[in-house]
């Protein structure tokens, strides 16, 4: 007879519990208790912010104007809108149970995710960077991480995505940059509207042939309540939600401000010695821009469609055309750091 | 094919003049005595993946062997950095912390993590690998098993 995979339903819970209760099932299967799939949908919108990003990432004055909690997580990636029109979902193991490659590690526990789409009639497919998606766009967002001694890696199944207020929520200073994000976040990142009962199903069904365990409704063990205790305090503290100690940008200005839509799919906002670029990139090339410097006179539009198609490291060469305007404008488009991402 | 104090076993470094712990890949150099500087070798980092962002405990933090001393995220995936001795941090790489690429480029040196001082009361680096026969045969055999796995690419 298999092990169990306990499988808990959290239903609808605040945003707080939204993360807690599953970040407490991690403790908790590091202390010994199963293998967990677990489910929880927000029952209202908030921000959660992946364990290294920086807090100014947020408009946090934007959230605190709209009621907007914001939460910061204990596994990777960028700040994500999260709302009920969102299912989340998280799949806890001991970390013995992974390969010690952290990127097989999550491609073992993302490709149960992949069959689920698949099997309630979304064709979707784990791209080589990781992320779940058809065709081009993202489908799931995922975030992984180690908690003591368990691996946890959650998602999520988008009913209806709020696409403005996803980049609403961002701090993007430059109205071109913002324009751009949401328009690649429009056609990078999509819903999958099916039905929730039956991706429960196939998600629980899935992980459970894949993890060869044997899937059973489960609840939460006492070591768990007891985190989930812990867990609620910490979160609501202004010192996690701070974050980690991280370098300080010089002279505490971001040099640039970039923007994650998905992997590969970003966009650019940087300022040096007046001139400023606003780019939008796809795979490595600059899909749009926007240029300004005073000297550029009106050279603008030709600069602009002189970018379009480039790969990042053509743009200076390019933009040296343009005499001093181009090597300011070169030098802010020097500020990108895709590594960074 | 060996140099002073340097093996290069399957592609990889290997650094001969410091200590390792088996299971994390972190090692261990003795600067002085009583202080240690801290870091992970190359086929740890290989299996970390390309890595995004390095944190570390804040100066005076307490370490202790097989607890955490900072986070590593990789591909959205972030892990502990668990540490290989017992003792209090003295000092970080800020180096390394505002570029986590360093780290993979030269892991033996300006990637290094933290600096360490250390508490020989609990068995101090008694725990860790020492001898640079044993380390290579460790470490080659660490190697092999990876790639027959899969764990690591051939």
């Amino acid at each position: 007879m298999s092990e169990p995979l306990r499988v808990i339903d959290f239903g609808c819970c605040p945003p707080l519990r939204s993360q807690t209760l599953w970040h407490a099932v991690g403790y908790g299967v590091s202390a010994g208790a199963p293998a967990t799939l677990s489910f929880v949908r927000p029952a209202a919108p908030y921000v959660c912010v992946g364990y290294h990003r920086r807090l100014d990432e947020v408009d946090l004055e934007y959230c605190r104007g709209h009621r907007l909690p914001v939460l910061r997580r204990m596994v990777g990636g960028g700040p994500v809108y999260l709302d009920c029109d969102q299912l989340l979902f998280q799949i806890c193991v001991p970390a013995g149970a992974v390969p010690p490659a952290r990127r097989q590690a999550l491609q073992r526990l993302l490709e149960p995710a992949v069959a689920a789409f698949r099997a309630v009639g979304v064709p979707a497919g784990l791209d080589e960077d990781l992320e779940i998606c058809l065709g081009d766009a993202k489908v799931c967002g995922h975030g992984a991480g180690q908690i003591r001694d368990a691996v946890v890696v959650c998602g999520n199944l988008i009913d209806h995505f709020d696409h403005q207020r996803a980049v609403r929520v961002l701090a993007i200073a430059d109205p071109a940059q913002r324009d751009q994000t949401l328009a690649l976040m429009r056609r990078f990142v999509a819903a999958t509207p099916v039905d929730q009962a039956a991706f429960r199903i196939a998600l629980t069904t899935a992980y459970g042939a894949a993890l060869g365990l044997d899937p059973v409704p489960g609840e939460m063990t006492g070591t768990e309540r007891a985190a989930l205790a812990e867990l609620d305090e910490r979160f609501e503290s202004d010192a996690w939600l701070a974050g980690p100690a991280l370098p300080a940008s010089p002279n505490g200005v971001p040099v640039a401000r970039q923007v994650k839509v998905r992997a590969g799919v970003w966009t650019l906002a940087a300022t040096r010695d007046g001139a400023s670029v606003a780019a939008a990139l796809v795979k490595g090339r600059v899909h749009e821009v926007r240029l300004y410097d005073r000297e550029l006179d009106g050279r603008t539009d030709r600069a602009e469609q002189s970018l379009v198609g480039l790969p990042l490291t053509a743009v200076a060469p390019a933009l040296a055309a343009f005499g001093d305007p181009g090597r300011r404008l070169a030098a802010a488009f020097g500020a990108a750091e895709p590594g960074r991402l | 094919m060996e140099m002073a104090g340097w093996a290069f076993v399957a592609g990889f470094p290997l650094a001969l003049d410091r200590r390792y712990e088996a299971e994390t890949h972190m090692w261990v150099l003795v600067t002085e005595p009583g202080r240690a500087r801290i870091g992970m070798d190359p086929v740890g980092i290989e299996t970390s993946g390309t890595l995004a962002q390095l944190s570390f405990a804040r100066v005076g933090t307490e370490l202790a062997v097989g607890q955490p001393f900072g986070q590593l995220e990789a591909a959205k995936f972030v892990g502990p950095l668990v540490s290989p001795v017992s003792g209090v941090v003295l000092g970080v790489n800020e180096a390394v912390a505002a570029n986590a690429g360093l780290a993979e480029r030269d892991p033996y040196g300006a990637g290094w993590l933290i600096e360490a001082g250390l508490d020989e009361s609990g068995g101090g680096l008694a725990g860790l690998l020492a001898d640079p026969a044993e380390i290579t045969a460790w470490f080659t055999a660490k190697i092999a098993r990876y790639r027959l796995e899969g764990v690591i690419a051939q």
